[in-house]
């Protein structure tokens, strides 16, 4: 019996411990963390980074990393405008063939290696030769010929008309022509470029850290170190945060902001985007291919709705083909919800009691909540909806798996797209030309509009920004009206940042943009 | 015995070859092209073509298997097809936080898990016992997600005492490897009980008693003892489960380990790391079987291996 006391002491000593440490953490509820003074800034973002070399990049947060330490030709502002970098000027000739560059004379690599025209061209050279790289596929495989003028000048002559090539300059970061030639296999690890911070190490999962370089061209006040941590977990990201462990988080969960809306250490950002959301329409199928069917589909859906619903209030409603932030974007008028206006157009198209209908999407729990709305919206016009929720890998099958527009089983497809910065024609050609069926690219409406398609090709082949314009606005309108869209909203970027940083911007694509990072 | 273990490490050399074919083969045959993945989704289908003969994914699947393999022979596990880095790189950084990670959740729910099931049995239907299985089941039943945020909000956002996540020091494993070995120390908790109900009702046991043997002798020495195989073999499951990473806790805690990776790679259809992690969570299962034998032979004599 005496053991039996002894077991039972230890017992309820453990006990007792687990519970005085779980009742002592009500007492104190004072923020404490990592001083907030220190000379390192941590930026916790939802996603891996997957690679550092910029030629070979698709995804937002490793372009934001880069962007610290590699520079392009080429930027842009913080509306999507194209803005010179390491070019003090450029010209675009009028057969849009040509393009031309004068280049900073103050710029060093990292590694102390000059840049100059020779710099450019050995860069654009491995983009052009190596098709394993991303961007090759992208424009450069246009390029026929990099000439150097002199030192500080380079022309590009392009084989046809690429309409995207500004854009295509700024994401050609600049790597060190001494790393291509000698080291290249590293670039993807730890890149060597002229950017105002330069690369110190990459735990893969972990973080990725970077320095001031102080030898940048442009003087600035700059804080010491960033250190780039990849956290997915919405609660663990906005835990940092309100611990100060994180001095900036992107994205922001919507669902968060009310309890980090009082937080007076905490500041919140909140920037339109260029990501679209949508339901495309298969225009070529039945009762899809009738514009008044489309039209109907559109007046049922209330945007402001969407936006409160799935996008917890934060969004635009998307008033034209393109989001706002979009080059060329002129704005149409928004098809507002109206159930009779719906109805009557579904009765004229002859379906006066509705019909049953397929929308798919993926597995996300947002995607899903997406097409439930849509559900209950379309209900309202007799329009029965049947939710077909797929894995990512299952779906894209499922969608570039067709050959022909005949074979396409998709009927809606619940989805957004992020064009590529304020690139139009990376907003409308893969989605809208009729040359961009799949597998051939992302026209899952199987829009054609001969119009449409030609305005495009000219648009294309043509240096005058007025032009262009005035075509993007004949794109936009017509598009709208021949609705192969449900257009829902523009999603609004959220960043939540500690009140003490200064100089850190998130950009429409959702970039990290921090030239000027300091702390107050 | 070190015959024995020889003879079982040779062993897994076919088990591991057919790991490699259904593992291949599983990978290459789920839906979803990684080739498309990495075009992008404005990619024309001649791009995605490009993308595909690059990768060599072109090529009859039994030519992609023996190229796979010659390669695996000279050591190299491939290259990552979304991140165009060696496999191996991506595993240097994640390999030993897992490990860490498995062994600290493992070690504390393995002492505390049968502190609980021993007391636990010792005073069956007391309350002692009441307690600890209280503690045992809300360990089961806690999700792990539910738990780590809980953790996190009270020791790093209240109290500050330790970091949200990382894996930088000994004080950014404490709260996953509480969060991960929960639930393991509540099942260790549960099996050391009942096993051990099941050892005191023996005749050994009632002899020893008989004999005058105290209870402190009869319960370490005797009793536990012999209830440890089954303990031992639940434990050494968990151990191997664990060495896979886990998926939830490694998100919580923005740990780098290996299961988010795995869970990464299978969405974006990355087949060399997919590949290369199944393999070594199949080499590591093994290891841990072998182990658990070993084990086996020491707690009961009567357990011999023979090669």
């Amino acid at each position: 019996m005496k053991k039996a006391k002894i077991w039972q002491a230890v017992f309820l000593a453990l006990v007792c411990s687990i519970l005085i440490v779980g009742c002592s953490s009500k007492e104190s509820g004072g923020n404490t963390g990592k001083s907030s003074k220190s000379k390192d800034m941590v930026i916790a973002v939802n996603e891996n980074f997957i690679s550092m070399d910029p030629h070979n990049t698709g995804d937002t947060n490793s372009n934001s990393v880069q962007s610290a330490m590699l520079e392009g030709l080429l930027g842009f502002d913080r509306d999507g405008k194209i803005i010179n970098v390491l070019a003090t000027d450029y010209s675009v000739s009028d057969d849009a063939l040509e393009y031309t560059f004068k280049l900073r004379q103050d710029v060093k690599f990292h590694d102390g290696t000059p840049f100059n025209a020779e710099a450019v061209k050995v860069n654009i050279e491995r983009i052009m030769n190596d098709e394993g790289l991303r961007l090759n596929s992208r424009g450069f495989n246009q390029i026929a010929k990099v000439e150097i003028l002199d030192d500080f000048q380079i022309k590009v002559v392009l084989k046809a008309p690429y309409s995207s090539m500004l854009t295509r300059f700024v994401s050609a970061k600049m790597i060190s022509p001494k790393m291509i030639k000698e080291n290249s296999a590293e670039i993807a690890k730890k890149p060597v470029g002229t950017g105002p911070f330069k690369f110190v190490e990459w735990v893969q999962g972990d973080h990725l850290t970077v320095e001031r370089n102080d030898e940048y061209w442009e003087k600035g006040d700059r804080v010491k170190k960033i250190t780039y941590k990849p956290v997915p977990e919405n609660g663990s990201r906005v835990a940092m945060l309100k611990t100060g462990e994180a001095s900036v988080i992107y994205p922001l969960p919507q669902q968060n902001i009310n309890e980090l809306k009082n937080n007076k250490d905490v500041v919140i950002d909140k920037v339109p985007s260029t990501i679209a959301r949508y339901v495309s329409i298969n225009t070529m199928k039945k009762p899809f291919n009738d514009l008044r069917v489309r039209q109907a589909l559109n007046y049922a859906v209330s945007k402001d709705a969407f936006i409160k619903v799935v996008n917890s209030g934060f969004g635009l409603p998307l008033d034209s083909a393109i989001p706002s932030k979009t080059l060329y974007y002129s704005k149409q008028e928004l098809y507002k919800q109206d159930i009779d206006k719906a109805k009557e157009l579904l009765k004229e198209a002859g379906y006066p009691d509705g019909f049953k209908a397929e929308i798919w999407g993926n597995t996300n729990s947002d995607t899903m909540k997406g097409m439930q709305f849509i559900q209950q919206q379309l209900k309202e016009i007799g329009v029965d909806v049947e939710i077909k929720s797929m894995e990512e890998g299952t779906l894209s099958d499922e969608i570039y798996g067709a050959q022909t527009p005949k074979d396409a089983k998709v009927q809606m497809w619940y989805v957004s797209w992020s064009s590529y910065a304020s690139d139009v024609t990376n907003a409308t050609r893969p989605l809208f030309h009729s040359d961009s069926f799949p597998p051939d690219g992302a026209n899952t409406a199987y829009y054609k509009n001969a119009d449409v398609d030609k305005w495009m090709n000219t648009a294309d082949a043509t240096g005058d920004e007025n032009e262009k314009a005035e075509l993007y606005k004949n794109v936009q309108s017509t598009i709208y009206k021949d609705a192969p869209w449900i257009f829902l909203g523009v999603d609004e970027i959220l960043a939540g940042k500690r009140t003490n940083v200064e100089g850190v911007n998130i950009d429409p694509t959702g970039g990290i943009v921090v030239k000027d990072a300091h702390f107050k | 015995m070190l015959r024995y273990i020889g003879k079982r490490i040779i062993e897994m050399i076919p088990i591991l070859f057919i790991v490699t074919v259904l593992v291949f083969l599983f990978t290459h045959l789920i839906p979803g092209d990684p080739a498309r993945l990495v075009a992008g989704k404005d990619a024309t289908l001649e791009e995605v073509n490009n993308v595909r003969a690059q990768m060599g994914l072109d090529q009859p699947i039994w030519k992609q298997y023996f190229t796979y393999m010659g390669s695996l022979f000279q050591g190299d596990l491939g290259t990552s097809l979304k991140t165009g880095l060696p496999v191996s790189a991506m595993f240097i950084d994640r390999f030993m936080p897992s490990i860490y990670l498995t062994l600290f959740s493992m070690g504390w729910a393995l002492v505390i898990g049968l502190l609980i099931g021993t007391i636990s049995a010792v005073f069956k239907n007391k309350w002692p016992d009441y307690l600890g299985m209280v503690t045992a089941v809300s360990g089961i039943s806690l999700p792990g997600f539910w738990l780590g945020l809980i953790l996190i909000q009270i020791f790093s956002v209240q109290l500050g005492w330790l970091p949200t996540g990382g894996s930088e020091g000994w004080k950014s494993y404490v709260l996953p490897s509480i969060t991960l070995g929960a639930g393991i120390m509540s099942m260790l908790a549960r099996f050391t009980r009942s096993s051990l109900l099941d050892t005191l009702k023996a005749d050994f046991i009632r002899t020893g008693r008989a004999k005058g043997l105290k209870e402190s002798v009869i319960i370490p020495k005797h009793a536990l003892r012999n209830s440890l195989i089954s303990v031992v073999t639940i434990a050494g499951l968990q151990f191997g489960f664990l060495l896979g990473g886990s998926v939830v806790v490694e998100t919580v805690f923005s740990f780098p380990g290996m299961g988010r990776l795995l869970i990464d790679s299978i969405s974006f259809r990355d087949y060399p790391v997919i590949q290369a992690e199944l393999l070594l969570f199949s080499v590591e299962f093994i290891l841990v079987n072998l182990v658990v034998d070993i084990l086996y032979s020491l707690l009961n004599p009567k357990i011999r291996y023979v090669s």
